[in-house]
């Protein structure tokens, strides 16, 4: 790929299953995975390039819906279709993980359908008690072993806490890159900074920082940027794959300028301890540290300390980012995400931030009703 | 009302009627300690891992779901779904939540138990305890209700290991020891909460009676591959309520005793609970509880459903006596619960996953000739497999299916009529598969 920077995200964005594809003609091995779980420094640590499985929004379902009924998340069915239309045909081997209910049957029904020689599947805890993280390590050590076995090698712990300090690294460039989108104007848009984390999870990790770091040096020197606009905006919720909502909403008077999406901060922003036994520290890493409302916080002495616990980190982007506004979206059918927007919304408004929630069914189409609800917002706040 | 009777098609069981007691029963005990400011729990259905301690504990649990379906069968559900929708909640989420989140907006409103609330409502709750087991609903939702109680939430594990691998052993250890250290947290967390301490006698004779009520049930279900089925879904709808929420109960167990009696005697005198027994099916997997009525229509069809509702089925009997270690007696059983069906259609080699396991195994050994599918509005759970499932069965089995658009507590999305006009091609459907099984050599 002859690009660089901001041209390369953008053109991996627009062809990540090509890039996929010349990495496995280069000899790369792909291992494919589903939401942000997996504990990706085992995978590379295995010389594979784990790239993300993801659905298209752009792609009309049409044979999915002979596996899955159609009240099922429309990103999974989406990610399905693809896969039964050849479309993921990259994905040499995979990992799924028990993240929400339906991703986890996905995964079962996934591999069913496309019968990738290998295939683990890593389950994860709802909880975070004690001894959950003895549960997720042990979770953790199976995997290693049941890719031992596959591969016919051995992982190695110092390896590992290279990897670590790899993907820590990266996710510093990443937190890097979230930061130029605090001054106002942002220098770098919210579709811009989605195309660039759809890359990332499309290309492996030494690529992607090096991208990266070509794109900070280069939006910083920018002169083109997003203009000012009357509203900084937050969005949070499910997994966006496509930047037609962002595009959207940056359409109009705003520029979103941060993220709780497990497609952008949710899926970088928490580094790995470093620990003697590094499955230790990505243990609570993935546990604990990686924020989705699929884990359950335990209660406190009150709602307001429970909506602390949970959306306390939001609320410290919001404030960092001086964001005037929450975007709270949520494809159709995502259970985890509909029972999270009552007490979410409760809690900026106790902030004082106003919000808005959108429910999506995930297609390119139907946009035109929440662009008027998002006009209509924006002028509120503005 | 006895030419009401005489219209219904399906033969109910006599000692069905005797599993009603129980669950006013229960509801009474629920209400009562409310009254009393004894400890209630609002509890999901956690598969028996925790029910049993709460109750060896002097806490009367109560059950959001169960309540759910009585709003639905009562068409009291509609309106508290308006009110959840009102508080924000999106109306694809669960319908038993959407159900109860209603339920306790009213309540609070009014200070008490609402008006009309069936079955004398549901006392304000001392404490929620989630399940992490099968659907995110079950901890999200109580989670949500925080914003109305200001009582803690305890979360129990339950793990999903891969359906289909046998060999797994040390996953399954790993999996039952970690549910037994977090029973021993939950132990504690109740403890600390009703500043008592757990009387372990009293808990290991409540669960050898629950032990023994699983057995009855296992078996009484064993004899409904008899030809004709002797047992119809309905009644099966009706009385794994108490096996789910009462099987600590001496009660339980001797009603359980007489429903097994007069199932066996129906086996033994050729009795199946419809008078003419066509089709043998099995539906999966909630049924629309406002509108049970529907399954008359069938029977009279000739349509006798032997199995269904996979995730509330008892497994089969496995050796328990773990010693003194109740927790780990307790786990053993939960988890056994969750993975059986898949070890076993694992062992004997089915070529299936996830829910249309089960299916397949009850498709074998009840000799099914169609599978009725009810896909729920609001509920993925229980509808992720379904197209799988009738896949299976049409592709590895040649087993037809239908299905019915639908939900557990909105009864608004229910089409009884359009069902109704496609059963005589499904059942000129399963004619024909019933044929070319034959013809492959199988023995229905």
């Amino acid at each position: 790929m002859s690009s660089k920077g901001l041209a390369k995200a953008k053109d991996i964005y627009a062809n990540r299953a090509g890039r996929v594809r010349e990495l496995k003609a280069e000899g790369k091995k792909i291992m494919g995975y589903v939401c942000a779980y997996p504990p990706l420094e085992m995978v590379t640590a295995m010389d594979y390039a784990p790239i993300r499985v993801i659905g298209s929004m752009d792609e009309p379902i049409t044979k999915a819906d002979t596996q899955v009924p159609s009240i099922i998340c429309p990103m999974l069915r989406s990610m399905l279709d693809l896969g039964m239309k050849g479309k993921a045909d990259f994905v040499e081997d995979f990992i799924g993980a028990h993240t929400c209910d339906c991703a986890e049957k996905f995964c079962h029904l996934y591999q069913h359908n496309m019968q990738f020689p290998y295939y683990h599947f890593l389950d994860v805890p709802h909880i975070a008690h004690k001894a959950s993280f003895g549960f997720m390590k042990a979770g953790f050590q199976l995997f290693q072993k049941t890719l031992e076995a596959h591969t016919g090698k051995k992982l190695d712990p110092d390896r590992l806490k290279q990897e670590v300090k790899k993907h820590n690294a990266q996710r510093a460039l990443v937190r890097e890159l979230y930061g130029l989108r605090r001054q106002d104007p942002p220098l770098l848009s919210g579709s811009e900074n989605l195309q660039i984390m759809l890359a990332l999870l499309s290309i492996p990790i030494e690529e992607g920082s090096g991208m990266l770091k070509d794109i900070i040096a280069e939006v910083k020197a920018r002169k083109d940027g997003p203009k000012k606009k009357a509203a900084r905006l937050l969005l949070w919720g499910s997994p966006l794959t496509e930047t037609s909502i962002i595009d959207m909403i940056e359409s109009l008077n705003a520029n979103v300028v941060m993220d709780d999406i497990c497609t952008g901060t949710r899926h970088f922003w928490p580094d790995v301890e470093m620990t003697s036994d590094p499955l230790d520290g990505l243990a609570k890493r993935y546990l604990d540290d990686l924020k989705c409302p699929r884990t359950f916080r335990e209660t406190t002495s009150s709602f307001e300390e429970d909506q602390e616990v949970r959306f306390g980190y939001i609320k410290d982007y919001a404030k960092e980012w001086n964001v005037n506004g929450v975007i709270l979206q949520s494809m159709k059918y995502c259970d985890t995400h509909g029972y999270e927007v009552p007490a979410i919304k409760a809690y900026f408004d106790r902030l004082g931030i106003p919000s808005l929630y959108l429910e999506h069914e995930y297609t390119m189409v139907a946009l035109a009703p929440l662009k008027t609800r998002v006009e209509a917002f924006i002028e509120m706040i503005s | 009302m006895a030419e009401e009777k005489k219209k219904r098609a399906i033969t109910r069981l006599e000692s069905s009627a005797l599993v009603r007691p129980l669950v006013n029963k229960m509801y009474m005990e629920g209400a009562l300690a409310g009254m009393e400011e004894r400890p209630v729990a609002w509890s999901m259905v956690n598969w028996w891992e925790g029910d049993i301690i709460m109750r060896a504990m002097g806490v009367t649990p109560v059950y959001p779901e169960n309540f759910g379906t009585v709003c639905a069968a009562l068409g009291i559900a509609q309106k508290y779904m308006g009110v959840s929708a009102a508080e924000g909640f999106p109306t694809h989420l669960c319908g038993y939540a959407q159900n109860t989140i209603g339920y306790t907006t009213e309540m609070k409103r009014e200070g008490k138990v609402p008006e009309g609330a069936p079955m004398g409502g549901m006392a304000q709750p001392t404490f929620m305890l989630c399940s992490e087991g099968y659907c995110d609903a079950r901890f999200k939702w109580f989670q949500s209700l925080r914003q109305f109680w200001n009582v803690p939430v305890w979360t129990l594990p339950f793990p999903h290991p891969v359906y289909t691998d046998p060999s797994l052993q040390d996953v399954h250890k790993v999996n039952v020891e970690y549910m037994a250290v977090e029973l021993q947290g939950f132990i504690a967390f109740l403890e600390n909460l009703l500043k008592k301490k757990l009387d372990r006698d009293k808990l290991e004779a409540m669960l050898n009676n629950q032990e023994k009520v699983f057995k009855v049930w296992w078996e009484i279900n064993e004899l409904r591959k008899a030809k004709p089925c002797p047992m119809h879904a309905r009644d099966f709808w009706t009385m794994m309520v108490p096996c789910f929420y009462t099987a600590y109960d001496p009660e339980t167990l001797a009603v359980y005793q007489q429903v097994y009696n007069e199932v066996k005697a129906r086996v033994d005198n050729g009795i199946g609970a419809i008078p003419d027994e066509k089709y043998r099916l099995v539906f999966a997997e909630l049924p629309p509880w406002h509108s049970l009525g529907f399954f008359d229509k069938l029977a009279e069809r000739g349509w006798n459903f032997a199995a269904e509702s996979a995730s509330y089925h008892p497994p089969p009997p496995m050796e328990l006596n773990g010693g003194g270690d109740l927790p780990y007696r307790i786990a053993r059983w939960t988890y056994w619960s969750y993975i059986n069906t898949g070890y076993r259609a694992a062992k004997m080699g089915y070529p299936a996953v996830g829910a249309a396991q089960p299916y397949y195994n009850w498709a074998v050994e009840y000799k099914i000739d169609g599978i009725l599918t009810h896909p729920l509005v609001t509920c993925r759970t229980a509808t992720f497999w379904h197209t799988h499932s009738m896949n299976v069965l049409r592709d590895k089995l040649d087993i037809p299916g239908m299905s019915i658009q639908g939900d557990i507590v909105d009864l608004t999305v229910f089409d009884a009529a359009t069902a109704l006009n496609q059963a005589p091609a499904f059942e000129e459907s399963m004619d024909h598969f019933r044929k070319v099984r034959k013809s492959k050599g199988l023995d229905w």
